[in-house]
């Protein structure tokens, strides 16, 4: 299978299986909204009846704004300028490329979202790599199914992670970044020199992230119990078609480009209203695209060379007859 | 008498300087000759020196403790090479009588009145055996070498740039008795009028900028043989100005513009700029004009034939700060149009020349007087002539810039930092010598408070009675050192008015101000009461509501303010309130319910740090308000939710 045969399978899968995209999204939209609305009451209290909400309800108050950030905490110390259209994907990248403070309450939420996708992609790659319609209890009993070995590979992929973004992270903004720029002079070479270090830094994270992905696929398709073996397994897959793999990373980090490119454009200012939420909403959805698209494109790519198309080797599980089904059935 | 120079200036210290610049060492070699004459009432019995340099001379200096205080140790992991120094190497007193007194043989020492800190040596005095009478005049020889420290606070050298500031021996202003402090982290400078000539002798082929006009350029090398390193003299004059400062660097680019305008003399502006910034120059031209400008027209006409901007590269710790007729005002690589970045540092920067070049009050003692009416100043420059100017934040290790179009920043809160006055407004007073101030609050105070300050008193008397104040205290003080009793006693000339209270409230004290509305009630004006064992109820005056406002005061600092409450009808009534109390009721009894009441409606009091609270309405919009802004935001949590996820 080619590597753009792989993208459109990718993007065709995941067409066929809306419920995927709309899962993920509501995932996101669930665990925002308490937050959210722990903000609303901040926000509602600290404008009161002030004459100061006028302006804050139909543009941006930025006077208000700035005592809001002045006396709040927790939750309402994150409402910061940043959140308005495009700037809150800019500060999101650059919190992820610089390994930037996140309060408490927010890394609750980051943690609850990545254990809640932790359970679910078991069951969204079982889906895609079948391609076919499984039914709610199929899907969440491969997503039971999964949950454990996913821990357990979550357990190695913390640690690869935690290298990454810690020590090694460290290591090469704090050291390596202040040697190589203690005497440059001109503000341009210390930038180039920051690019060239975030670049070493995504070349390892992006390895083991696409290492992870077909260890989890490969877990799925060939209902591998062993997650040191599927990671072997996938190191394997990577090492004998690198390009294949590589380039199908790389175009599916270009769509990601893409749906970015359309919020930068499309991202409404402090003075939208419903509008904006609607776009935002829009946005998150095609967020949720992307990603289903790097797990649903290399299922494709890995069903197209290693297997074919819509195997997978775990049955369809099936739910046995309820309990009840003794009381009223024959004997 | 101190002769007075053509600009007005007295001539009361006087500098003629050569010094050589060697890169490769990192030092300079300087002899000068320093004619001092005694602007004072009393006889002068010694002298006092400054070395600046020297508190980069180790750790323990009274500027880098004072660093260290709020957790700074900008020398904690230097080698031995980032440290500078300054030493005078000869120190010799011309006699009148054409003999010579070797100072160094005589009690020629370091001191430290301010903090007795033995470990400081920035501070130097020695013993006159002839004292210098009232009127008289004294000659002093110095020799001495100094080394640059690493790019540092206003000086320094990184790469092929330096910053030459505080490099020479100098005196202290000699007013009744010697006004000499130490060098401290927080304070800048003070000196006395006076014409400099200098020759800086730099690599062949530098450029060089320095205080004053360039008189001459020749190459010393050629008279020294082949061999010798190409090196050129550059000389440079000024009269009137009280500090001399320089920069040289093989890789400035440079540009001139004039600045004219009818009735003012002219300006030759010369800008050295970074080539990653050359993009910019005509926005540092902007900031230039704009001073050069609206400062004259306002306070008084600058008088000097030119104005250097120098552009200083990246990490160079000389971003921003004034210097006679030189000033440093950094800028970044990428910076976006609508933002006033570089405008505003050079427009600031290029403020000093009034307010500390001119005005040139003790920047030890009262650096509001120049930084806080500077900043005052620039701020209502920007609203005039720098618009619009838009939040700008950084992303990506501070490199790359968001403009926000959305927050335009405003005179009154953004440009006057009030926000980053809020976050520690009662930490100290404005009155507190600036040198004492706490290192972390000191820009609170001398700036950021003061620039509120002023502006406070522009609301309250209008901007063309405050400009009076400001041009009437220019015109007395130029060339001159005022106190701050000065300017405050120019306040009440103008205004008619004693400003006690507000000195006591505002300047001396620390207290915070905020004013709320406490309570807004309109209800329909009612007897309820119970008589003879019978309850009843009346409305007494048929169709009246009565509206009741509490207004609150709920800081220490106290301030007149005004109370104004708004009908459903559009009527507005409005009352006065000394503002001393905890809280006042006021009622109205009107035909209408009120809709809305304002404390300090026009918000006179920008040192009121929470004006949320100074409104209250009958139809609050704050559920919009909330609804939208948290979903708004929800968005961005949605975008961080995705874009953590990437990792499982």
């Amino acid at each position: 299978m080619k590597v753009i045969d792989a993208f459109i399978d990718g993007l065709m899968r995941i067409k066929r299986a809306p419920w995927l995209g709309i899962g993920l999204w509501l995932t996101t939209f669930l665990i925002a909204l308490p937050l959210a609305g722990l903000l609303l009451d901040q926000i509602q209290a600290s404008l009161g009846a002030s004459l100061a909400a006028r302006e804050a309800a139909s543009g941006v108050n930025y006077d208000w704004w700035n005592e809001f950030l002045a006396q709040t905490s927790g939750v309402g110390a994150t409402f910061v300028p940043a959140i308005i259209g495009f700037a809150a994907v800019i500060k999101n990248l650059s919190t992820f490329a610089d390994v930037g403070a996140v309060p408490t309450v927010i890394l609750g939420a980051v943690v609850t979202n990545m254990v809640v996708s932790l359970f679910l992609i078991g069951g969204v790659i079982d889906r895609l790599a079948r391609d076919r319609a499984v039914g709610a209890s199929a899907f969440f009993s491969a997503c039971g199914t999964f949950v454990g070995r996913f821990l357990r590979l979550g357990v190695i992929a913390a640690a690869v992670y935690w290298a990454l973004f810690g020590p090694y992270h460290r290591w090469l903004f704090d050291d390596v970044y202040k040697a190589l720029t203690a005497e440059v002079t001109v503000e341009r070479t210390a930038f180039f020199i920051r690019v060239g270090l975030y670049i070493a830094f995504a070349i390892p994270l992006l390895f083991f992230n696409m290492l992870f992905d077909y260890a989890k696929i490969r877990a799925v398709v060939e209902d591998r119990r062993s997650m040191i073996g599927a990671i072997a397994a996938s190191w394997r897959f990577i090492r004998r078609q690198p390009i294949a793999a590589w380039a199908l990373y790389a175009i599916n980090a270009l769509l990601f480009l893409v749906v970015i490119g359309f919020y930068y454009l499309a991202a409404p200012g402090g003075s939208a209203n419903l509008s904006a939420f609607a776009i935002g909403q829009l946005y998150i959805v095609l967020r949720v695209i992307v990603r289903l698209q790097f797990a649903a494109s290399q299922t494709a790519l890995f069903q197209g060379r290693l297997a074919h198309a819509g195997y997978v080797a775990r049955p369809i599980p099936k739910w046995p007859d309820s309990p009840a089904a003794e009381a009223i059935g024959p004997r | 008498m101190v002769p007075v120079g053509q600009l007005g200036a007295p001539k009361t210290a006087n500098y003629d300087i050569d010094v050589t610049l060697d890169p490769g060492a990192r030092t300079i070699t300087g002899s000068e000759l320093i004619t001092w004459h005694n602007p004072g009432v009393i006889a002068a019995y010694s002298i006092r020196l400054h070395l600046y340099w020297n508190a980069f001379r180790n750790t323990r200096s009274t500027y880098l403790q004072q660093r260290h205080l709020v957790g700074d140790n900008p020398f904690a992991d230097a080698d031995a090479d980032a440290f500078g120094y300054s030493n005078v190497t000869k120190l010799i007193r011309l006699n009148d009588d054409g003999t010579e007194t070797d100072l160094m043989k005589a009690d020629f020492r370091a001191i430290s009145p301010d903090d007795q800190n033995k470990d400081d040596r920035t501070l130097w005095a020695v013993s006159l055996k002839d004292a210098v009478q009232p009127g008289g005049t004294m000659r002093l020889r110095v020799e001495w070498t100094g080394k640059f420290p690493k790019n540092f606070d206003r000086t320094g050298q990184i790469g092929n740039y330096y910053f030459v500031s505080q490099w020479f021996p100098k005196l202290g202003v000699f007013e009744a008795g010697w006004t000499a402090h130490q060098f401290w982290a927080n304070s800048e400078f003070f000196a006395d009028f006076g014409d400099y000539d200098v020759r800086m002798t730099v690599p062949h082929g530098w450029v060089l900028g320095a205080t004053g006009v360039e008189q001459s350029r020749t190459d010393p090398s050629t008279a020294l043989g082949a061999s010798a390193p190409k090196m050129t003299t550059f000389r440079y004059t000024q009269e009137g100005v009280h500090d001399f400062a320089w920069t040289t660097s093989p890789d400035f680019i440079e540009h001139r513009q004039q600045f004219t305008l009818p009735g003012r003399p002219a300006v030759n502006i010369r800008l050295l700029i970074q080539p990653e910034h050359d993009y910019l120059a005509n926005r540092h031209f902007a900031g230039a004009v704009a001073a050069l400008k609206y400062y004259g027209e306002w306070y008084g006409a600058y008088p000097y034939p030119t104005l250097t901007i120098v552009d200083p590269p990246y990490q160079s710790e000389s971003g921003g700060m004034e210097y006679p007729t030189i000033f440093t005002a950094g800028t970044r690589w990428l910076s976006p149009r609508y933002s006033n970045d570089p405008e505003y540092v050079v427009l600031h920067e290029a403020g000093h020349q009034f307010w500390y070049g001119m005005v040139a009050n003790n920047e030890v003692e009262f650096a509001w007087l120049d930084e806080g009416i500077n900043e005052y100043s620039d701020s209502h420059v920007q609203d005039v002539a720098l618009q619009p100017n838009y939040l700008v934040q950084r992303f990506f290790g501070d490199f790359i810039p968001w403009q926000y179009r959305d927050i335009p920043l405003k005179r009154a809160t953004d440009t006057n930092w009030m926000n980053t006055y809020r976050r520690n407004p009662d930490r100290d007073s404005i009155s507190v010598p600036t040198a004492n101030l706490w290192p972390g609050t000191h820009q609170n105070m001398s700036y950021h408070k003061t620039a509120l300050m002023l502006h406070t008193l522009e609301r309250m008397y209008t901007w063309e009675v405050m400009q009076r104040v400001m041009s009437l205290y220019f015109a007395r003080f130029k060339f001159k050192h005022p106190q701050p009793d000065d300017f405050f006693n120019t306040l009440n000339e103008v205004t008619g008015k004693d400003h006690k209270w507000f000195i006591e409230q505002v300047y001396q004290s620390s207290n915070t101000f905020d004013y709320s509305i406490d309570r807004l009630t309109s209800e329909a004006i009612e007897t309820r009461g119970f008589a003879e064992g019978t309850e009843f109820k009346e409305n007494t005056e048929k169709n009246m509501f009565r509206t009741t406002v509490v207004v609150r005061r709920l800081q220490a600092g106290q301030f007149p303010v005004d109370v104004l409450v708004t009908f459903s009808n559009g009527e507005q009534a409005r009352e006065k309130w000394d503002g001393r109390g905890r809280w006042a009721v006021f009622t109205f009894d009107k035909p209408v319910k009120a809709v809305s009441a304002q404390v300090d409606p026009e918000r006179v009091l920008l040192l009121d740090t929470y004006y949320t609270n100074n409104s209250k309405t009958t139809e609050p919009a704050n559920k919009a308000a909330a609804t939208k802004w948290s979903l708004r935001w929800m968005v961005w949590l949605q975008d961080l939710l995705m874009t953590s996820a990437f990792l499982v």
